[in-house]
């Protein structure tokens, strides 16, 4: 019950005046980068960065941390009522809610997701504070051969399941990957990849990739397709409160959805969208009314909604306690651990232990502050979507400019920002998924270091990552979840 | 049979790429006592990755056309406009200041966007601008280049 005493002791850091505000500008933040189509979590923090440098750590992650559970709520609101998911993990709340407010049911469709927000976001926040602590017990049995291993399944997990097909998503893992190699070696102080610019020699900011892929990518994308640009806004219609068969139809779908999306956030399996996927599929086979899916089921709003907050509280496990980012929102609140020279992992729950604590009760108070915004201010928040794109996406990039020249004060970063931003847009128009060659960015290195210090220690003997049991058996898994996709896929082609 | 030309190019571009980290790998000079396991091992890897990565993606587009995310239309102006804009911040951010180069690139995007409300466009650039500028430089400290505006903010 030692997780119930750090908790407590959590409250008291999360309640203090200062915290709450920054915990209810996280959610408010996250909120409208949720709502707004074009930006995301990752995005927001990775141009909140270079501002927060000079802030308390404990207040900046409380933010950031509610940034990222808001904008899993407000991604909700675009998706029903503009029918284009305001973040990945919303896709499928889109086809059956949006469906629901075609038909006028889209206050319903909006409770049920606010509701089901955060049932799960509380239910996913308690499994954390009770897993959080085992998940550090393990961790102390990791040497460098398992925590290497357990980036390569990182790699493996990010790049087989996101995107449309493995080749992609191994592709954008070798782009981040080759990205992270830049720099100065920190072991024998070596240049690498530096084309004789000075500049490169500290490494590339992964703020300037994430801006660069997401912002400047992302604009160049829907620029150049005209016919994305203008979508149907639809109106809120009908009542807030569920009716009795709504709420009966909505709460099986949340506690499935929770204990779907969790468990795919905490191990390293890519994120909030395949829970969301899942539990889509999962609620069309069980619901009693099949048929009403395709034409505004609540069951495939309620569940989607769910999975995906779980999912942001599962991420949170390997994060803090591994220092392992399993989605690209998480890779760069690894970065700001980074920035602040904090190491997440089995250390910081001892050595940081006001700011874990602090950060994981408050995302307790941000899921209660967050069903305020969402349910009775829905009505202030639509209004958002009617912005319009050529606006939106010039204050996006106005922003990143922002944000990647104050990094340095250079503007040799704004090149690279170009640079990234036209990878970008080529990744975004070909379909390679973004996610991994984030990760990619962030754990090269961190996986270098351990591979180097586990072939050290063994003095250059490779069978080490095979003869640890633990680190061998991660390998398999990383194998497995990189062939067994291929091997499904091959068997459904061959039964056509 | 029908081979994707951009398909192709990505997946000779990786194959390109994987050759350039190879030979800066190959071009570090390491310290003897680092031989085994030096800084050259993991760009090794990398790049085999990716020249494996890169030989699949050639195989995808001889095999079947790329799978090209986009509807026919592709409005290429607007995405050279917003690319110049960008680039182009890299000479005139410092001369111009923060204000006015980024006001050229929200008009420049927000054009690209199909906006033609002008003056719209220009007061919520201006805005953005200005208080980002004023907000970075009084409230967090942060200077931003000043450039024209010299003296008067």
């Amino acid at each position: 019950m030692d997780a119930l005493f750090s908790l407590m002791d959590g409250f008291a850091t999360a309640l203090t005046p200062i915290n709450l505000m920054w915990s209810l500008i996280g959610v408010t933040l996250g909120t409208l980068v949720g709502i707004l189509p074009g930006i995301g979590p990752a995005l927001t923090i990775a141009l909140l960065l270079p501002v927060t440098s000079k802030l308390d750590p404990t207040g900046s992650f409380i933010m950031f941390a509610g940034l990222y559970y808001g904008a899993m709520y407000g991604s909700s609101t675009t998706s029903i009522l503009l029918n284009t998911p305001g973040e990945s993990g919303s896709i499928m709340t889109a086809i059956e809610g949006n469906l629901m407010a075609r038909q006028g049911r889209g206050a319903a469709a909006l409770s049920t997701a606010a509701i089901g927000s955060f049932v799960a976001g509380t239910l996913g926040t308690l499994l954390l504070t009770f897993l959080a602590p085992i998940f550090v017990k393990l961790a102390l049995l990791f040497g460098p051969a398992e925590y290497f291993a357990l980036m390569v399944l990182a790699f493996t997990t990010v790049s087989s399941l996101l995107g449309s097909s493995v080749t992609r998503g191994f592709a954008s893992l070798m782009l981040g990957l080759a990205l992270g190699l830049v720099g100065t070696d920190v072991l024998t102080g070596q240049p690498r990849l530096y084309f004789g610019q000075m500049s490169l020699l500290r490494g590339i900011d992964i703020v300037v990739v994430a801006v660069g892929l997401f912002a400047v990518g992302e604009a160049l994308f829907m620029a150049s397709q005209p016919h994305l640009r203008n979508a149907e806004i639809l109106p809120v219609r009908g009542s807030l409160f569920m009716t009795r068969s709504e709420w009966s139809r909505s709460w099986k779908p949340w506690l499935r959805g929770t204990f779907l999306g969790f468990p795919f956030g905490a191990l390293p399996a890519g994120g909030t969208e395949i829970p969301t996927f899942l539990s889509y599929t999962l609620e069309k086979r069980l619901s009693k009314n099949p048929e009403e899916f395709g034409k505004g089921a609540i069951e495939g709003v309620a569940g989607p909604e769910a999975a995906n907050n779980a999912a942001v509280a599962g991420v949170l496990v390997p994060l803090l306690a591994l220092g392992l980012p399993t989605s690209a929102t998480a890779a760069i609140l690894l970065a700001a651990f980074e920035q602040y020279n904090i190491q997440p992992g089995p250390l910081l729950f001892s050595g940081s232990s006001t700011l874990v604590w602090g950060l994981i009760a408050s995302l307790y108070i941000g899921n209660v502050m967050l069903l305020v915004l969402n349910l009775p201010l829905v009505g202030l928040w639509v209004r958002l979507l009617t912005v319009p794109q050529p606006l939106l996406y010039g204050g996006i990039v106005l922003f990143s400019l922002l944000g990647v020249y104050s990094l340095n004060n250079s503007v040799f970063d704004l090149a690279l920002l170009m640079l990234v931003g036209g990878m970008g847009f080529l990744m975004r128009r070909h379909d390679f998924p973004v996610a991994p060659c984030i990760i990619g960015l962030i754990l090269g290195p961190m996986a270098e270091a351990q591979f180097r210090r586990a072939l050290s220690i063994s003095q250059g003997d490779p069978s080490v990552f095979l003869t640890h049991p633990l680190s061998a058996s991660i390998l398999a898994v990383a194998v497995a979840v990189m062939v067994v996709p291929v091997l499904v896929r091959r068997r459904q082609g061959a039964r056509r | 049979m029908k081979i994707s030309g951009a398909g192709l190019a990505i997946g000779l571009g990786f194959m390109a790429l994987a050759g350039l980290v190879a030979f800066d790998a190959a071009s570090l000079q390491v310290p003897p006592s680092y031989a085994r396991v030096g800084p050259q091992v993991f760009p090794y890897l990398i790049a085999s990755g990716m020249a494996l990565v890169g030989l699949r993606l050639v195989w995808e587009a001889v095999r079947e056309p790329i799978r090209v995310h986009v509807q026919p239309v592709t409005d290429w102006k607007a995405v050279a406009m917003i690319s110049v804009a960008l680039a182009a911040q890299y000479f005139i951010l410092k001369p111009l200041g923060f204000v006015f180069s980024a006001l050229i690139l929200f008009l420049t995007i927000a054009h690209a966007f199909g906006s033609r409300q002008y003056v719209r466009d220009l007061v919520v650039g201006l805005v953005l601008a200005l208080s980002a500028y004023v907000g970075f430089r009084y409230g967090l400290g942060i200077g931003l280049p000043q450039g024209i505006l010299k003296g008067l903010l």
